[in-house]
This record gives C-alpha cells, sequence and structure tokens, in this order.
C-alpha cells in the first residue's frame, strides 16, 4: 500500500474538509491510506498529492464523489441503538399525531415530515419506515408521511435508493420477523417491500451547505454525523437544524452525542430512557422573568 | 452486491469469450487481455479487484508473471489461476506466490462464481471492519469529550447547590440577604455553564 506523507495529509484532508466538513488529522493516517490508497491506483496517479490536485483541478465532480465515498464512514444497521425507536412508536408519533390532528381540517390529511440527515446505506430511514408501519398499520395511508434521507456519499444514497441490503447488513438489527414481513429475496440478498420505498426519498446532501429549501420537519434524525465534524462546525450545524425543525418538532441524537453547551435553542427531554430534543419554549429571559416572578425580586442572571 | 472489476487473461479466445458471457451477465464488469504483455498494459491503466488468468500462456510474461505484477502493483488486487491437468503442481506453487485460489480447466462456472462471491465477500467484510473501527475511533472521541464537558457542569451544579446550602443554613443572616447571596450564586453558575 501506497504510504502517505505528512503534508500529503495536510493537504489531502483540508480538502476534504472544504468539500464534505469532515474534519481529518495527522493521526489518521491509516484511513486515508486505506481509504484513498486505492484510489489512487485505479487512476494511475502517482501519489496522494497527485489525487488531491486532480480533485481539486480537474473538470466535473466526479472525483470529488469518488474521494468523498471512499473517506465517509458509513456505519449504520437497522434500529441502531433501538432507543430512538422506541420512543417513536410510543411517545413522539402519538404525540405529534394527536397535535396534527386536532388541527387538520376535513380536507387535509394529516402530514407529517421526517428528516434523517445522515441516513448512510438507508437502514435509518427503513426502521423508521417499519416503524410508522406498525403503529398505524391499515390507517397508514389516511395520513400523508414523507420520509427524507439525505447522506454526502453518492454511493451510499445510490444502496439507499435501491433498498437492497446483503447477509451481513440485514444481520445486524433487523429481527427475523421484521425481515419476512417487510423485505423479499433479491439475488444474493434482500431488497425493501416497495410500500415502504415509496414512503422515503433519498438525496444527496452536504450538510455543510444550506439546507433551509428543505422545509420544515416534524422529527429530524442527526444521530451519529456531527461527530466527525470540528466543534465549531457541529454548533452551526444544530443552529441550522433549530431552523427547519417544526416549532413542535423532535431532534434525535446519537446516544453518545449531547446538545449541553452545544446548541443553547434546544432544550433535552425525557422519556422513560430516552432523550430527545425540542426547541425551547422559555428563553432565558422568560426564566429569568419567572424567577423574578416566584420571588417577587428583580433577578439579574447575566446568562 | 457482485461490483467487482475482473481482468481475464487467457490465449485461448474460446475460454476467453465464455467467462465474458458467463460473467458478464451477472453483474461483474469483464476486461479481456489476449496475453500478460497486454495484461500488464490493462493493469497499468485501472485498479482489478481481481485477476483471472490462465497459468500457461505462450510470451512473456507468463500467468506466474501476470500474477506476480498483479501482487506486486497492488494488494487489492486478487488473482485467480486456471490450470490443465498437467499443471496442478505449479498452481501449488503459484499459490504460495499470493493467488487466492485455482481452478482446473475446462472452467467450471459454478465453482468459479463461488470463488468471486467469496472474493466479493471479503472485499465488502474488509470495508464494513474498517468503517466499524473508524466508527467507534470517532465515537469514542466524541464521547469523552461530551462526558468532560457534562462533569464539568454537573460539577458546577454540585458546587452551587452546595453553596446555596450552606447559605439557608446561615440563619443569622437577614430572610432579604441570603436571597441576594442565593441569586448571586445562581448567576455564578449560569455564566460558568453558558
Amino acid at each position: 500500500m501506497k504510504k502517505i506523507t505528512p503534508e500529503e495529509i495536510r493537504q489531502l484532508s483540508r480538502y476534504i474538509y472544504d468539500v464534505s466538513g469532515i474534519a481529518l488529522d495527522q493521526s489518521k493516517a491509516y484511513l486515508f491510506e486505506t481509504r484513498l490508497g486505492p484510489l489512487v491506483e485505479a487512476h494511475g496517479l502517482a501519489d496522494y498529492a497527485e489525487l488531491c490536485r486532480k480533485a481539486r483541478t480537474g473538470p466535473g465532480k466526479q472525483l470529488e464523489n469518488e474521494i468523498v465515498d471512499a473517506i465517509s464512514t458509513n456505519e449504520t444497521l437497522f434500529f441502531r441503538d433501538n432507543g430512538p425507536f422506541e420512543l417513536l412508536r410510543n411517545k413522539i408519533l402519538p404525540d405529534l399525531i394527536d397535535a396534527r390532528s386536532a388541527r387538520a381540517s376535513k380536507i387535509l390529511p394529516v402530514s407529517l415530515r421526517i428528516w434523517s440527515a445522515a441516513c448512510s446505506t438507508g437502514q435509518e430511514v427503513y426502521s423508521v419506515a417499519i416503524v410508522l408501519k406498525e403503529l398505524l398499520q391499515q390507517d397508514l395511508n389516511r395520513y400523508r408521511i414523507k420520509l427524507l434521507g439525505t447522506d454526502i456519499s453518492d454511493a451510499a444514497i445510490a444502496q439507499a435508493s435501491r433498498g437492497t441490503y446483503g447477509k451481513f447488513e440485514i444481520e445486524r438489527g433487523l429481527p427475523r420477523d421484521k425481515l419476512v414481513k417487510y423485505f423479499r429475496p433479491a439475488g444474493a440478498g434482500w431488497k425493501i417491500k416497495d410500500d415502504l420505498r415509496a414512503m422515503a426519498t433519498f438525496r444527496k446532501l452536504n450538510l455543510m451547505l444550506p439546507f433551509g429549501a428543505l422545509g420544515k420537519f416534524d422529527i429530524v434524525f442527526c444521530r451519529n454525523v456531527a461527530i466527525y465534524f470540528t466543534p465549531q462546525d457541529r454548533k452551526k450545524l444544530f443552529e441550522r437544524l433549530a431552523g427547519v425543525l417544526a416549532p413542535d418538532g423532535y431532534l434525535i441524537i446519537g446516544a453518545t452525542e449531547s446538545l449541553t453547551g452545544v446548541c443553547p435553542r434546544f432544550t433535552p427531554r425525557r422519556h422513560l430512557r430516552s432523550i430527545y430534543y425540542q426547541l425551547n419554549t422559555a428563553p432565558k429571559n422568560e426564566l429569568r422573568k419567572s424567577i423574578a416572578h416566584r420571588t417577587g425580586r428583580r433577578v439579574s442572571l447575566t446568562a | 452486491m457482485r461490483n467487482l472489476n475482473i481482468l481475464v487473461v487467457d490465449d485461448d479466445p474460446v475460454t476467453r469469450k465464455l467467462i465474458e458471457k458467463k460473467l458478464a451477465p451477472a453483474g461483474f464488469s469483464i476486461t479481456l487481455a489476449e496475453n500478460g504483455r497486454r495484461a500488464l498494459e490493462h493493469m497499468g491503466r485501472e485498479l482489478f479487484d481481481v485477476v483471472i488468468t490462465d497459468l500457461m500462456m505462450p510470451g512473456e510474461p507468463d500467468g506466474i508473471g501476470v500474477l506476480k505484477a498483479a501482487r506486486k502493483k497492488s494488494g487489492y488486487t486478487e488473482v485467480l489461476l486456471l490450470t490443465g491437468h498437467a499443471s496442478v503442481d505449479t498452481a501449488v506453487e503459484a499459490m504460495k506466490a499470493g493467488a487466492a485460489d485455482y481452478l482446473q480447466k475446462p472452467v467450471n462456472f459454478h465453482e468459479l462464481m463461488i470463488r468471486l462471491d467469496r472474493i466479493a465477500e471479503y472485499k465488502n467484510l474488509s470495508k464494513t471492519a474498517l468503517d466499524l473501527r473508524e466508527a467507534m475511533d470517532v465515537t469514542e472521541c466524541a464521547a469523552a469529550e461530551t462526558i468532560q464537558e457534562l462533569e464539568l457542569r454537573a460539577a458546577v451544579l454540585q458546587d452551587v447547590l452546595h453553596k446555596i446550602g450552606e447559605t439557608l443554613r446561615q440563619t443569622d443572616l437577614a430572610p432579604d440577604q441570603r436571597l441576594a447571596m442565593v441569586e448571586s450564586h445562581l448567576s455564578a453558575a449560569f455564566t460558568e455553564v453558558s
């Protein structure tokens, strides 16, 4: 395998940051070598510096896409961490459907928009689809539910869109009864059934770029992706996610992540053993007022 | 899952065409070379997941030469050898030189497909393992930062609770004074955590 020099790492990590926001440092030499080494060879390039130069100056986005596909980590599984899906089934969906039904008119069906912001090869989106199907069953058609899956990797989006999974992907997290119910055999693997596939749309998206045009979402899954960004970019990302969440919407982040100290616009809430986030209804001013009200004094909270 | 890029090297046009005819519809991408020299040219231009080469070919390099060149060029390329009955001993030698496997001619396509699927599966698994390792490393680092941040906040809150407790126990102070102190503790804690 071709060895990478510290200078090449510097150039390539700068480039990868520019096109994807993924932050890699000198400690990741093995990652550059194992993931980008094959690209250097496949294109008959002399070294990693040439790969970087070609990607920056070359016509079209072909090489950029290949680099992003290779360097992004597609670690995912069906019903990952389980908690969020229980939360969805037992708390979020019932609450949202109640709230939306109260508001819905007779003509327009209740509509829900759910976004998986880094959907990788689609397992999260289809896990959500399965929860929806199991919860609403034949009533599913009475609602207008749209699932959107986005990811930075073309290759990941392509697989998500096909909805096909190999034996090892299926074995990770998908119980046998759900496999038989919601997938059909396809070649050496399995394919998600059409009715579940039809609930979802997939498209490529770089989370570092504006996404306000996607509209508002009732539920956003943004799990285990911000961890690949710098702390500053993490903050900005969650600020921008706050902008696309419905006022009573729900944000779900990774099991090992926390927004405490990252984004003050969200309040963590708890249901049983799961944490989810909602937009603040009581900003700091309100808190100040409420303390002042209770104590009957003016309070000087500097925060 | 069959997205392997395969180079087929054989001086016999019938074998070449037959392999292409069987493998292309199964989803593999196939390049053909009629001798070792051509094979090396192709290998210089692109990266193959698998090279299937006849062991005995006229001219230089022969099958062993193609095998050695492929192994030297890249650790990603797996080599499958095709041998006539007479050359099994040589095939065993070739395995020692790094070939992934060998098949006797005439080629049994069912057997070839099993070998290729195994290579595809191995490549998939090694990518999955690499992704898993990276995801674990990054998650662990990020989780450590998160825990540190939460620990600090917990410590600040513990501290302010302790101070408020102390203040409330100072019964010699007027209620107004105690309230002012509690507020100042709260205010300091808010500043620290935001």
